[in-house]
């Protein structure tokens, strides 16, 4: 992304180039070992998933491609995409965030809350800041603690839900403040500000990730914690700190939901942990850490709202949807075993 | 038990024969002609993909003897192994065992024919109990439940045959030492009707005694009968004990004889090929034990040392339950290297001065200046105090990410610009170091798991050239790694050290210490037993390391016997 803006970096790239060749030569031994057709194909599986499934969706009912049907299937996978970016950290850091669902639901109940005693930035901040601190008291929790991430997230999430209940015993808080539904439904150019919210997470988590320091600190402890504590990275912190990305995705996320529905409501996060996790590993991302990119979160997004529309537009039964998302997941995780078994 | 009585009663037609013999080598063939050879292959081949790991390889291998596979990584010896013991299944060609052939790529099938394979990886379940480890796939059932009592009866009997003390059959595996372990898989072949054992670099992780031990053992199982097949990178073992050397080199067969026929260089020589004459030269020497160090001229100790402090300076090291009161002092420029045995307490010395240990205690000067222990990584990063550890896939490599991302993780400060990285950025910053290290650019963005074990341990220098450290902890860099990459990457450390890092050397190979160590610090069961230094144009030798760690210790018989390995 730097070099794009630095042409003097370019023409150093392009420099670069004749000794590589040269280096391919001494080798020509194996040329292909290391990128075969097979291991290709496996790599990019999930992209080959999503264009057959609109192609399916295409070709069962005609207008999938059309610009408004798309519009609302992006919509409607909003939540669960944010929430996802901040998975994509935590599991690429060889953890597991199993508390994400109830801080979307718990950062609803604040955002609505609090908007009606205050204005919406504030409320905005006020959820953003209880969702670093849900994620805060998870690393705490995990680096100090050393409790493995699945218990200390599935014990964190059960918290965090009582004590939204605690503050709505209800449940719900309806919002009353004006303008509190415009970040889900307003529009700019045709496409819902939402969308734009996770266009923007995407891409800021993505640089995050694969262009700083610490985006590729988060690959060296996930893929070998050992290693990257000898490296003196700052392990705990660093892996820590993705819970606090995971909390403040679960935060914007929660706020989302509020805005489009209107209520804060402490419901709403049952299955979001699950199909956060399920949108992450579609992508192709390892569940074992050190694996996985932001591009195949989006892609998991894109095959989690095709699959949202296709059961949605041909009202296909529940007992099937779950058939069919099982299926998808089997089917990723399988790639991801074969192509790693390829690889070692 | 029926199968018991069938091996006594040919290990017993074996042994019969066996005394009549007298020159081991040669007349062990007579042997086999009568029997026919235990394992027979024709025109064996396996391909990965593109790569052919094994090209039409016929041998034999005369039953009850000793052979040895021989060959750098990725020469075709493992494969072999690998295809023997029914784990791979060859592309083409045809194997017999005993004159049948079993069913490919099935390692059932193999242990029905009596291959059992003992690997690196040892098959030990660390919870369960020593004498349930060695019944595990046979246990001694009556009335189909556990009988315990006629199973302890049997380990005791075992371990009576095999001639070793019997390790106390309720401890938990876990709690054993590896030798210990690599001991109850042997038991455990020997439970069912095992004709072959397989066995893959079976003393790379054994200490000194303990490999005599072994090979005690595998001259006494090769007495009853059972041939033995075993990979091996310590030539001087393959020389002592095997009876037939096969030379593999990238997935021929060179050469499979008599040990009497090769001697040391032979067997490099015919495992390399024409390689550079020179680095050739240079490794038959190196390897060649204590002797060739006499043909270096003793180093001088750096110039600096009698004027400038020590870089580094420590005393009192204390780590409780394993070092007591180590004292080192290393100067810019100069090669430390630390002698002793495996599990005198050189990994936790290093470890402890790379902040491993949070419960070293000790004093510590940098330039002379008194600092606080380092208790994390990072302080001794601070420090300028950098380690190569060990386990190069456990502890040292993501071995999911890229080479190069492996050299540039030690600082990426380094590599980035305004805050961003990219991977055009990394492998700019990396391809310098990749010359200089000998790894091919082109390789730069391959996996590291895709590397081989030398340019693996390449990555791991590289990494801290990348950050400079003034002290290099190396604990080691040179295990499992081929002949020829060795020497390289010794004098890859040997190029930094004269560019002023000052280096610490952990080997188990005496003679790597010996051979490039300016002074020698010897350990033995913690204690710090004195520190050599060569005066004159003596050179350090692997026998001073050897007489001064067992001066303390009271095993009088290990050290003759390592002296004589050593020697």
């Amino acid at each position: 992304m730097t070099e794009t803006h630095r042409p003097t970096e370019n023409s150093a790239g392009t420099s670069i180039k004749p000794p590589m060749t040269q280096a391919a030569a001494e080798a020509p031994m194996r040329p292909n070992r290391y990128l075969t057709s097979a291991d290709l194909l496996l790599r990019y599986a999930m992209v080959l998933v999503l264009v057959v499934l609109t192609i399916i969706a295409e070709s069962f009912y005609h207008g999938f491609f059309h610009f408004a049907n798309l519009n609302i299937a992006i919509d409607q996978a909003v939540p669960v995409g944010i929430i996802a970016v901040g998975m994509t950290f935590v599991i690429i850091g060889g953890g597991f965030d199993l508390s994400v669902g109830s801080t979307y639901a718990g950062a609803g109940v604040i955002f609505a809350s609090v908007s009606n005693h205050m204005p919406l930035w504030v409320a905005f901040i006020c959820t953003v800041i209880g969702g670093l601190v849900a994620g805060g008291v998870n690393a705490v929790i995990i680096t100090k603690l050393n409790v493995n991430t699945f218990i200390a997230t599935l014990a964190s999430s059960s918290v965090i839900l009582g004590a939204a209940y605690v503050y709505a015993p209800s449940g719900s808080v309806s919002a009353t403040a004006s303008g509190f539904a415009a970040l889900g439904t307003d529009e700019w150019g045709g496409i819902w500000i939402a969308t734009y919210t996770l266009v923007a997470v995407l891409v800021v988590g993505g640089v995050a990730l694969s262009r700083t320091p610490y985006g590729r600190s988060v690959y060296a402890i996930g893929g070998n914690k050992e290693a990257a504590r000898l490296c003196g990275m700052r392990v705990k912190m660093i892996q820590g700190s993705t819970f606090l990305i995971s909390g403040a995705c679960a935060a914007v996320a929660g706020v989302i939901t509020a805005s489009q529905t209107g209520v804060g409501s402490a419901t709403i996060g049952t299955d979001t942990a699950l199909d956060v996790i399920t949108v992450v590993i579609i992508g192709g991302t390892s569940l074992l850490g050190g694996e996985g990119a932001m591009w195949r979160t989006f892609v998991g997004i894109l095959i989690w709202g095709t699959l949202t529309n296709i059961f949605g537009t041909l009202a296909i039964s529940s007992s099937v949807q779950l058939l069919i998302t099982g299926g998808v997941l089997v089917f990723a995780v399988s790639m991801d075993s074969l192509s790693r078994r390829l690889r070692h | 038990m029926r199968s018991l009585l069938r091996r006594q009663a040919w290990v017993a037609s074996d042994r019969g024969r066996q005394h009549d013999v007298t020159g081991e080598g040669a007349a062990l063939y007579g042997v086999g002609a009568e029997v026919g050879p235990a394992v027979r292959t024709e025109d064996l081949t396996k391909t990965y993909g593109s790569v052919r790991a094994l090209k039409s390889v016929s041998m034999s291998v005369p039953a009850g003897s000793v052979h040895a596979l021989v060959g750098e990584n990725g020469a075709g010896k493992s494969t072999m192994l690998g295809i023997l013991a029914g784990r791979t299944t060859p592309s083409g060609g045809r194997i017999e065992i005993y004159g049948s052939e079993p069913r490919y790529g099935d390692p059932r099938a193999a242990r029905r024919a009596g291959v059992v394979a003992i690997y690196q990886e040892l098959t030990i379940v660390p919870a369960l109990s020593a004498e349930a480890n060695v019944f595990l796939p046979n246990p001694v059932v009556r009335g189909g439940m556990l009988s315990s009592q006629r199973m302890r009866a049997r380990y005791v009997e075992l371990c009576e045959q095999v001639g070793v003390k019997a390790v106390s059959a309720g401890t938990p595996a876990g709690h054993l030492s590896v030798a210990e372990q690599q001991l109850l898989e042997i038991l455990r072949a020997l439970v069912s009707d095992t004709r072959i054992i397989l066995f893959d670099e079976p003393t790379a992780s054994l200490a000194v005694p303990e490999r005599r031990s072994l090979l005690t053992l595998i001259r006494d199982l090769r007495e009853r009968g059972v041939t033995i097949i075993f990979v091996s990178h310590n030539l001087d073992e393959v020389l002592e004990i095997a009876d037939d050397v096969t030379v593999f080199r990238n997935g021929h067969l060179v050469i499979s004889d008599r040990r009497p026929q090769f001697t040391k260089p032979s067997l490099v020589r015919a495992m390399i090929g024409n390689k550079d004459n020179r680095v050739l030269a240079e490794m038959i020497e190196d390897s060649s034990g204590p002797a060739a160090a006499t043909r270096r001229p003793a180093r001088p100790a750096p110039t600096s040392s009698s004027t400038a402090p020590p870089v580094l300076a420590v005393s009192g090291l204390t780590v409780p339950g394993a070092v007591e009161g180590v004292e080192l002092e290393i100067h810019a420029g100069e090669i430390l290297g630390i002698g002793g045995l495996v599990g005198s307490g050189r990994t936790t010395v290093l470890r402890s001065m790379s902040g491993l240990e949070p419960r070293a205690r000790g004093r510590m000067w940098l330039d002379g200046r008194e600092v606080s222990w380092p208790h994390t990584v990072r302080q001794a990063l601070r420090y300028g105090i950098a380690l190569v550890p060990e386990d190069r896939k456990a502890q040292g490599l993501v071995l999911s990410m890229s080479a190069m991302e492996n050299i540039a993780m030690s600082d990426y400060r380094r590599v980035a610009r305004a805050g961003f990285v990219t991977d055009r950025m990394v492998e700019r910053a990396t391809q310098e170091l990749s010359r200089t290290f000998g790894l091919q650019e082109g390789r730069l963005r391959h996996q590291a798991s895709k590397l081989s074990g030398g340019n693996q341990q390449k990555l791991l220098i590289a990494r801290w050239q990348h950050r400079l450290p003034r002290v290099l902890l190396a604990d080691e860099p040179t295990r499992g790694i081929d002949v020829g990459v060795k020497t390289e990457v010794l004098s890859t450390l040997e190029s930094m050290v004269a560019k002023g890092l000052a280096l610490v050397l952990v080997s188990s190979e005496l003679e790597e210490v010996t051979a490039v160590a300016h002074r020698v610090l010897v350990l033995s069961e913690g204690a710090h037993v004195g520190t050599l230094i060569p005066s004159g144009d003596n050179r350090i030798s692997v026998t001073d390391i050897l007489h001064l760690a067992f001066r303390s210790g009271s095993d009088q018989q290990a050290l003759s016997r390592s002296l004589q390995s050593g020697a």
